[in-house]
């Protein structure tokens, strides 16, 4: 591959014609789907990594969000004898924002990293000049599949991320405070819509989320020095350029879906 | 030494190279660089660090294309092939990486298995029989399980060895084939070079800085540097040439034409002698 | 394919079905699968001089069981109450044409809904047809219906005019505060004096000119947005045909309430309205 990083002469240059290279970098990608389709192995294995690998962590933060969520609301909804409403607040917040930014960001530290540490890696050890060299199209083998099971694997973990959220609130706000189950489970059922909650808040926003962190994992991947220290920096890179893009995307969603 | 086994009768030379000229980063690696390379023959280009010579490699199998120039491959110009016509002709073309570049997520006989399984759609015993056949020629076939990181860096290089016959090729560029490899592994490699160049006459490019391995299979030999051939012939002749360069790169003396010293300003001035003096 | 893969396959299986369940799970678990569940409708009107915070597609309600949704709100034209369409769903067909269409609020912090009690006639209401009989917000409701929004600021393009009252107390009310009328802001409060003489709050209110045609025995009752929210002057708009002019002093005035007052307030105002303000007068 002779995918480059970009040079630049002052920060802001250098940041433009990253966004540039990395736009020009998507759109290479999305040219090599149909040729990754035979490497449809290789996209279930890397979604087997980076989405089924992340479950863990994915779990254990989605209940720890909901239980400290449904502590604080409950704490803070007593004052005003709201505490009915506190598994409703849970709910929406956690579907609307929480979920998907939280599951992203956990999402770059733990998959969009390793992705780019291994096809960093990859490239200092020449393994992506030896599949060139077998023929093999390395951005449709290599680029493509991670890129698509990133897309796919997000939409999943933030589903997961939101209910092991309900289910920790549920465990704190009923078991441990004494909310009445069944004003819990009514009152989240009359607020939380399917079509702006679910669909806009969990389902839109993870997939772009998705979509922008598996981008700039596999773009820092191909694009670091392939050296050691390359590799580290790539690697720092991709989730500082993550977490940015994020939460800048996560404004602009909410902006035009809420 | 060696007769060529696949050579058509109207043409000798598998690789021609003509006026290639490339510059990377402001520096010019070939400068109007001319280049055969016979068929069913081991050639060895040689070179001090720093002249191009895996770049060479990597224009020669169309990795990166020449500023200007043309290179042919077996009557094909490299640069005018499409995606795919390139890659149908590098399936012809085995390639032994520096580092072996095995696939780390793959044990041995999935890395020796991938070209096939992505090119072919054999079955999975045919697959089976031609990867423990290319493991055998290689002497690893009880190594088969293995993952890439339980192998020494001798075995590795035969792996990807392995791997880079596993088309039956008729050509193969071995990279830096003995760098870091102790006496034994050493030998290992060059008799499977040369092995594999008699039994199946398959074209073999060498780079290497190993005079005494490179003297012992070699049939001719290139020496590169400053961006041309500075001489060429089989290794004996090549000896005793008596050219500054030849002289300099085969008795490895310290400076000649190739310089200790990299170009810099005025010694005495740098340090502010010349100055003082006034 | 060899073993390694497969189990790559079989974990990876396991993962899409773990995240679809999840997704099935909060779509019929935790949220209003009905609210999407559109079947045929007829679209019923009804006006209302004060619809909260009711948006588009909330609840239409039946005894609590929903029924259909609101499809959308405008102003009358030429008028200055709501006009509401409500679309029911066709099973529904059978609403008395005297039946009292409310605004409700789910729970004392939820969003609101329409509810429909029935009437009594005979005729039922025709696909296009009018619920004659509605009832508002209520204060209260209103109040905590704004919990989570406090209202507009008034621009003053029109200019303003300054009236007068007094109050036993304002409780936290301050300079700048809302002056609202049928829970709308139509002018703030300029100053808050206390009155050396009479020991009480002269209050000045600023209010936009276009509302010109307030009566001049209308009241003035000091609100809290919510429970915790900010306080503002609400105008009980009066019955004189006399108009407040610059410099009046509104007579009937209602100090801030206790929160216990306002229940109390609010259980004795419970009863069936017409199409003005429940309570309006009596405050």
């Amino acid at each position: 591959m002779n995918a480059r990083a970009p040079q630049g002469n002052n920060v802001v240059t250098q940041s433009l014609a990253q966004i540039g290279a990395c736009g020009l970098f998507l759109l290479t990608l999305l040219g090599a789907i149909p040729r990754s389709f035979r490497y449809l192995r290789e996209t279930v294995r890397q979604l087997w990594f980076v989405g089924a690998m992340s479950l863990t962590i994915i779990m254990v933060c989605g209940l720890f969000v909901g239980m400290v969520l449904m502590l604080q609301l409950y704490h803070v909804l007593s004052i005003f004898g709201g505490t009915s409403a506190s598994g409703m607040v849970v709910a929406l917040s956690v579907y609307r924002e929480l979920g998907p930014v939280v599951t992203a960001l956990l999402f770059a530290g733990r998959a969009g990293t390793a992705v780019t540490a291994e096809i960093g890696l990859m490239r200092a050890t020449d393994q992506i000049d030896a599949m060139e060299m077998m023929a093999v199209d390395p951005i449709a083998y290599v680029a493509t599949p991670r890129f698509l099971a990133g897309l796919i694997a997000m939409p999943l973990l933030c589903c997961v991320f939101c209910a092991m959220a309900i289910f920790g609130g549920h465990l704190v706000g009923v078991t441990w405070l004494g909310i009445d189950n069944g004003t819990f489970w009514s009152n989240m059922t009359a607020q939380v819509d399917i079509h702006t909650d679910i669909v806009n808040g969990v389902l839109l926003k993870s997939l772009a989320f998705g979509a922008v962190v598996s981008l700039i994992a596999v773009f820092q991947g191909f694009t670091t020095p392939p050296t050691s220290e390359g590799v580290a920096y790539a690697t720092t890179r991709t989730v500082v350029a993550s977490s940015i893009a994020i939460l800048a995307l996560d404004f602009v969603l909410t902006a035009f879906l809420m | 030494m060696t007769d060529t086994v696949r050579a058509t009768p109207d043409d000798a030379t598998l690789v021609r190279i003509r006026g290639l000229t490339t510059v990377l980063n402001g520096k010019t690696i070939f400068d109007a660089l001319d280049l055969d390379i016979p068929r069913g023959k081991i050639t060895s280009i040689m070179g001090p660090s720093g002249t191009g010579k895996t770049t060479l490699l990597k224009h020669i199998t169309g990795q990166m294309h020449a500023d200007a120039g043309s290179i042919h491959l077996d009557g094909r110009n490299v640069a005018e092939l499409s995606r795919e016509e390139l890659y149908k002709l590098r399936e012809g073309v085995g390639y032994l990486f520096q580092n072996s570049a095995l696939l780390t997520d793959f044990d041995v006989f999935e890395n020796v298995a991938f070209p096939l399984r992505q090119h072919t759609k054999l079955p999975e015993v045919l697959i089976r029989d031609l990867v423990l056949m290319k493991l055998q020629a290689v002497g690893l076939r009880g190594a088969a399980r293995l993952m890439p990181n339980e192998l020494s860096g001798g075995m590795a290089r035969r792996v990807a060895l392995a791997r880079a016959i596993v088309f039956d090729p008729q050509l193969i560029l071995y990279d830096e084939p003995f760098v870091g490899l102790d006496p034994v592994a050493l030998n290992q490699v060059l008799k499977l070079i040369q092995t594999l160049n008699q039994t199946l006459g398959i074209t073999s490019v060498l780079v290497s800085h190993e005079l005494a391995a490179v003297q012992q299979i070699a049939d001719h030999v290139i020496l590169l540097a400053k961006g041309k051939v500075v001489a060429q012939g089989d290794p004996k002749t090549i000896a005793d040439d008596g050219s500054p360069w030849t002289r300099q790169f085969f008795g490895g003396e310290a400076d000649g034409p190739i310089p200790f010293r990299y170009p810099a300003a005025d010694y005495a001035t740098e340090l502010g002698f010349a100055g003082a003096a006034k | 394919m060899s073993q390694p893969r497969s189990s790559y396959a079989v974990g990876t299986g396991l993962f899409i079905v773990l995240g679809f369940a999840a997704l099935a799970y909060l779509a019929t678990q935790t949220s209003s699968v009905a609210n999407v569940r559109q079947g045929d409708s007829y679209v019923v009107e009804a006006q209302f001089t004060n619809i909260g915070q009711l948006k588009e597609r909330a609840p239409v309600k039946v005894a609590g069981v929903r029924v259909g949704q609101v499809q959308s709100i405008a102003l009358k034209p030429g008028g200055d109450v709501a006009d509401v369409k409500l679309s029911i769903e066709k099973a529904y067909d059978r609403i008395p044409q005297d039946s009292v269409a409310t605004i409700f609020t789910s729970g004392l912090l939820g969003d609101q809904y329409v509810g429909i009690e029935y009437g009594s006639s005979k005729q039922v209401v025709a696909a296009g047809g009018t619920l004659a009989r509605t009832k508002s917000t209520q204060p209260l409701e209103e109040m905590l219906g704004k919990f989570f929004g406090a209202g507009g600021v008034v621009d003053n393009v029109g200019g303003s005019y300054t009236v007068k009252a007094s109050f036993t107390n304002v409780g936290t009310l301050s300079a700048g505060a809302p002056v609202k009328m049928a829970g709308v802001v139509i002018g703030s409060v300029q100053s808050v004096h206390a009155d050396p003489v009479k020991l009480n709050a002269d209050v000045v209110l600023a209010i936009d000119k276009r509302y010109d045609a307030i009566p001049d025995d209308s009241s003035a009752a000091v609100f809290t947005s919510g429970l915790i929210g900010s306080q503002y002057v609400a105008i009980q708009p009066g019955g004189s045909p006399d108009a407040l002019k610059d410099g009046d002093e509104m007579i009937l005035t209602q100090s801030a309430l206790q929160l216990e007052d306002l229940i109390g307030k609010f259980l004795v105002n419970g009863s069936p309205g017409d199409k003005k303000d429940a309570g309006a007068g009596n405050k």
